[in-house]
């Protein structure tokens, strides 16, 4: 909330500099966004004399001004205006000077004429009659002879005030006005904190004779007070109401606009003046809106209203949005002649609901929705009363009209000192605590130990001795608090097994040279398209934000590929040669859509890689080897994901289970990416390769005996696949074998047409004896049969 | 044959001396030791002295054959070294030649410092534990002391999948899967990923990392949270940093502190980094709420514990003096590859 110091000056003394009162501020619990200087965007603009004044020879409206500007030579400057004379005394912008306005004026020429400044009006400087008599007059602002030539425009202005941004939390509802910062500045400074007394005249007269006032829903509006005043008399608000007004960022209106808005930044409560002539019936209803009922507001504009939206009616229809803005039609206007003033507690999470609905927030909905006090409500009917009597502003009707069902009582809390400072750790005298609470109006007194707190209902945040810790350390100094270390039984700290898994996965991959990526965890809508998955894939079965940032990340992802493919296409498009990345996130799989429980998150991987050394593969390579972390066997089957190359991709199970899919992209997917060249995913469901226990290790001897090597070359069909020769090799040489390695592929010329030459390499081996001739030739034969039993010819 | 023998051992020794090359001295040895050699040839005419000159000039012989074999191979041994330093001196290379690139790639910087983060507080006793990223009201605010109609609600922006359902916005909500759970004493960390409707610019992402601490215990102080605060910003700050509290609100505890650390780019005497106040606001933190502590069934009289929020993007960016978020999630090899 943003508040002019000069305004809080008026209710507590403030005996130290803006910065420090700022700094002791925030070590008081209220951090302070800005401190704004007035007159800071208003530099180098002085007052000036006219000291002779010649029209310009190209132009019929520009006139050359030589004006004394107290230094020791005339500084000549042109102007457009014609409302000046020799001898006036008028603000000049100087060369590199800057306006409120933003402007920035150097030296130039106007129609070839040098000028070096500018004569300013009112309106540029931002002046009102407020702020500066005359300031509203079309053409340069003449001013008043309270200053010599020379003198900076912000003393002439008086602009010596600071507006100060403090950042009220969230439980401090009752700061968000000048006398809540104010009495806890009067505490911070230990200074007197002032609250107005309203006192005021009223004319006779009986309330009751000009309203009823009726509340249907005491739910939603807890309290309802209700002043008439007659003959009104508007006009502008004096310039300190002003000037406070717009610091704090409103607009000042009229006298009786003023007063409402002022009485709000003064005591926190809203208030509302209704144009009582135009209230139907003369009654006031608090009551749910109809169905069907609509509102003009003030702003003019028209809203439908729900039934579950409150509002303050007349004897006919909703005149004012409760707690959000006033109608249109019982608006103060110049010519209004007497007023119904609201004062009133709305419960905030219905006026929050109805803001939200309609669109709407005001500077009274924010408050209604942080929470306002219900003792204050009468308070603050009160003062605007008492400004209005000293304002001149109307005749008071006697009677107050107070709609309520009891106010809360004081809540009273009992604790020990001790049990207070417990929580903190530090002495704090007893004394000192209960002078804390009494200096932020919390009246306490102490028995022994023992203190009695009374906390008014403005202060409903305090519930409980926490709260009172709270409140006694934010004054006495968190500066007090000394670390200790950490007490109690010497543990040690464990990880979840799923990290330290991971995290194996992490340290073998990046030692392979991939690269960590982090990507959202939501993506487009649309991205799940890319892959061309069926209509019925289960991917597609997504959650969707209900209140995205936009289509972008709307879509909770169901898998990591589109992600990587995003971050592979941003590499390729960096002109980066090439490149292996992993992520380790989740996807989310829904229970059933729309979703009404926590959905499943999986821990999931993604692979992407590219470049000139990269193929099938090497992403194959770094599969295997992540699964051999987990000590998994690993075999691949042909697999039929649209997004892969259909010939190049593979299912991995690792012993036997499924984890996941990698291959080839299909180039119709890369193209939708703007990827050009070859790239290769892997998406593999971690969920289930971390389920994967590892054997115990047990140590096994080393070879003590040599092993045999016997070169395999064969002719088999083109499309058998080695992984079947493997395995027939391996099936034929039993328990011997130690080691096979595929040493060459090669298919055309001198290979019959539908033929390929594959040659193998095999290790045979015994742990207990030298093979003999017998036992090796045995297992020759054996694996030449298993192979010919696929159809393989072996060349001699 | 005396003159002859010292002629012939001062021929060999002088042609030995200018030999060049290992194939000239094995001539050599060939001309003088060979079968045929010049000195084999001395020995074989000794048939003509007197039996007493034989054995005299045979010792003379066979000195002089000894003298040259030991020269020859001293000699040998010579032109070995010297061909070897020859050859390996024609075989220098230009050390400043690229090196044979070992590919190996980097964990992402958020997860380097959450790495050190997690050896932090492991050290100090730690369980570092898990949470779901999507959490339903009950546990991300309801029990976080924040009701329905709260305007805390409002302190952050919240990504909703369902009306109950929503995208967890503080890692907090795993403090209350943490007590639900665990009886006292609790010690724990949660890092994890949080979610905020907040637009993509330089200092914000909807996306984003925290680290919940949680200590539940008889007797825990704010002294205590000040001093494991204190342990961690040492260890990421340096040892001469030093912590503030600053108060605060955050629903869920009470007292609330703002915790700043002296900046480490100045040291506190204020820079462009801290914007001239030596101090940067790292987490926030405070005494867990009584009302939490009740709603997960921990008796507030009889326990007391700290709570503290770290933001992992935040410290990562300052760390590494990142100037823009978006880097972190743009995964650009370049970048990846600098920390």
């Amino acid at each position: 909330m943003k508040i002019s110091l000069n305004a809080l000056k008026y209710y507590v003394d403030i005996n130290v500099p803006v910065e420090e009162l700022c700094d002791r501020m925030v070590m008081a619990g209220f951090e302070v966004e800005s401190i704004e200087k007035q007159g800071d965007n208003l530099v180098n603009v002085v007052a000036a004399r006219i000291m002779e004044i010649a029209p310009h020879e190209n132009s019929d409206h520009l006139q050359i001004c030589q004006m004394d500007t107290g230094a020791d030579e005339l500084v000549q400057i042109v102007t457009g205006a014609q409302n000046i004379k020799v001898g006036d005394l008028v603000p000049a912008a100087l060369n590199d000077s800057y306006l409120p306005c933003g402007a920035h004026i150097v030296n130039g020429k106007l129609r070839g004429v040098p000028s070096n400044g500018m004569l300013c009006s009112g309106e540029e400087l931002c002046l009102t009659e407020a702020d500066y008599e005359g300031a509203s007059v079309n053409g340069i602002l003449i001013l008043k002879e309270t200053h010599p030539v020379g003198t900076d425009m912000r003393e002439v202005l008086g602009l010596d005030d600071y507006i100060i941004d403090f950042k009220i939390t969230a439980n401090r509802p009752d700061c968000n006005c000048f006398l809540g910062v104010a009495k806890e500045i009067g505490v911070v400074l230990g200074t007197e904190f002032k609250a107005p007394k309203p006192e005021y005249k009223t004319v006779g007269g009986n309330i009751n004779d000009y309203i009823s006032v009726e509340v249907k829903n005491y739910d939603l509006c807890p309290r309802y007070i209700g002043r008439v005043v007659k003959n009104l008399r508007i006009k502008e608000s004096p310039v300190w109401m002003q000037k406070a007004i717009i610091a704090s960022g409103m607009r000042p209106i009229n006298n009786i606009v003023d007063i409402t808005n002022f009485v709000m930044l003064e005591t926190g409560q809203p208030m509302h003046a209704f144009n009582y002539n135009d209230l139907a019936d003369k009654k006031i209803i608090v009551r749910n809106a109809r169905a069907g009922e609509t509102i003009t507001t003030l702003d003019g504009k028209d809203y439908n209203l729900t039934e579950d939206m409150l509002v303050i009616a007349d004897g006919e229809k909703p005149s004012c949005l409760a707690g959000i803005m006033g109608g249109k039609e019982s608006e103060i206007e110049n010519d209004t002649k007497d007023l119904f003033l609201e004062s009133a507690k709305f419960r905030r999470d219905n006026i929050r609901h109805t803001g939200r609905t309609l669109g709407i927030r005001t500077e009274a909905s924010g408050r209604y929705e942080r929470g306002i006090d219900i003792v204050n409500v009468e308070y603050a009917a009160e003062r605007a009363l008492q400004l209005i009597y000293e304002l001149d502003a109307g005749d008071i009707i006697d009677g107050v009209i107070d709609c309520n069902q009891g106010l809360p009582e004081d809540r009273i809390i009992t604790v020990t000192t001790d049990r207070i400072m417990e929580l903190i750790g530090v002495d704090v005298p007893d004394e000192t605590i209960v002078d804390i609470l009494n200096r932020l109006g919390l009246p306490t007194t102490i028995n022994g130990k023992e203190i009695t707190c009374r906390v008014p209902s403005i202060r409903d945040d305090i519930e409980g001795r926490a709260d009172l810790a709270e409140e006694v350390m934010r004054i006495y100094g968190y500066d007090h608090i000394v670390g200790t270390p950490m007490k109690g039984t010497v543990v040690r700290g464990k990880l979840l097994p799923e990290r330290i898994k991971t995290d194996k996965i992490k340290k073998l991959l990046t030692g392979a040279g991939a690269y960590e990526i982090a990507t959202y965890s939501f993506i487009a809508s649309k991205a799940i398209d890319t892959l061309l998955l069926p209509e019925d894939d289960v991917r597609r079965q997504q959650i969707k934000i209900i209140n995205p940032l936009g289509d972008e990340y709307s879509t909770m992802r169901t898998q990591l590929t589109t992600s990587m493919l995003t971050v592979l296409a941003t590499n390729i498009n960096k002109k980066i040669s090439d490149g292996r990345f992993f992520e380790i996130s989740k996807r989310f799989v829904p229970k059933s859509l729309p979703i009404t429980e926590q959905p499943h998150e999986l821990t999931t991987m993604s692979i992407g890689i590219y470049g000139k050394d990269e193929d099938f593969f090497t992403l194959k390579g770094l599969i295997e080897a992540v699964c051999k972390i987990f000590g998994a066997h690993t075999m691949y089957e042909r697999s039929t994901e649209p997004y892969l190359h259909p010939g190049r991709q593979a299912l991995i199970k690792a012993n036997n289970k499924e984890i996941g899919v990698f291959g080839e992209v299909h180039p119709t997917v890369t193209a939708s990416y703007g990827i050009e060249e070859k790239v290769y995913v892997a998406e593999i469901k971690l969920d289930i390769l971390l389920g994967i226990e590892k054997r115990k290790t047990v140590y096994k001897p080393l070879p003590k005996f040599p092993a045999v090597e016997r070169d395999f070359a064969m002719l088999v069909d083109a499309d058998v696949p080695v992984g079947n020769i493997e395995r027939a090799i391996s099936s034929g040489a039993g328990r011997l074998l130690e080691r096979i390695e595929l040493f060459d592929v090669y298919q055309g010329a001198q290979i019959p047409e539908g033929k390929k030459s594959v040659a193998y390499s095999v290790w045979l081996r015994s742990a207990d004896s030298t093979l003999s001739d017998k036992e090796i030739e045995d297992v020759n034969t054996k694996i030449i049969k298993k192979l010919e039993s696929i159809g393989a010819e072996l060349r001699k | 044959m005396k003159e002859k023998l010292s002629a012939i051992s001062l021929e060999a020794k002088n042609a030995v001396a200018l030999c060049e090359d290992e194939s000239q001295i094995e001539n050599l040895r060939v001309k003088y030791l060979g079968k045929k050699g010049e000195l084999t040839a001395i020995l074989k005419q000794m048939g003509s002295l007197s039996p007493e000159e034989r054995p005299k000039m045979g010792a003379l012989v066979n000195e002089a054959k000894q003298e040259l074999e030991a020269l020859i191979t001293e000699k040998k041994d010579e032109l070995k070294a010297k061909a070897q330093e020859a050859k390996l001196k024609a075989e220098t290379i230009d050390i400043t030649m690229p090196a044979k690139e070992v590919k190996s790639g980097k964990l992402h910087p958020l997860n380097t410092v959450l790495d050190d983060m997690i050896n932090i507080f492991q050290s100090m006793g730690f369980d570092v534990v898990d949470g779901p990223e999507v959490e339903t009201d009950h546990y991300n605010f309801e029990c976080l002391n924040v009701p329905a109609d709260h305007p805390a609600r409002d302190m952050q922006d919240t990504f909703y999948l369902a009306e109950n359902l929503l995208l967890r916005t503080q890692t907090s909500a795993a403090q209350i899967r943490t007590m639900e759970t665990r009886k006292p004493p609790i010690r724990v960390i949660c890092p994890g990923r949080v979610f905020r409707a907040d637009e993509v610019d330089a200092t914000h992402s909807p996306v984003f990392h925290q680290i919940e601490g949680l200590v539940v215990d008889k007797g825990i102080t704010m002294c205590d949270l000040k001093g494991v605060l204190e342990e961690f910003a040492h260890e990421i700050y340096g040892s001469d940093t030093k912590v503030k509290f600053r108060p605060s609100f955050f629903p869920f505890t009470e007292p609330s502190v703002e915790v700043d650390v002296t900046c480490s780019e100045c040291g506190g005497k204020g820079c462009r980094v801290c914007k001239g106040s030596g101090w940067i606001e790292i987490l926030g933190a405070g005494m867990v709420h009584p009302n939490v502590l009740k709603s997960c069934g921990i008796d507030p009289e009889e326990y007391s514990g700290f709570a503290f929020g770290i933001g992992l993007d935040r410290l990562t960016t300052t760390r590494y003096k990142i100037s823009d978020i978006r880097l972190l999630f743009e995964n650009d090899k370049r970048f990846l590859d600098q920390f």
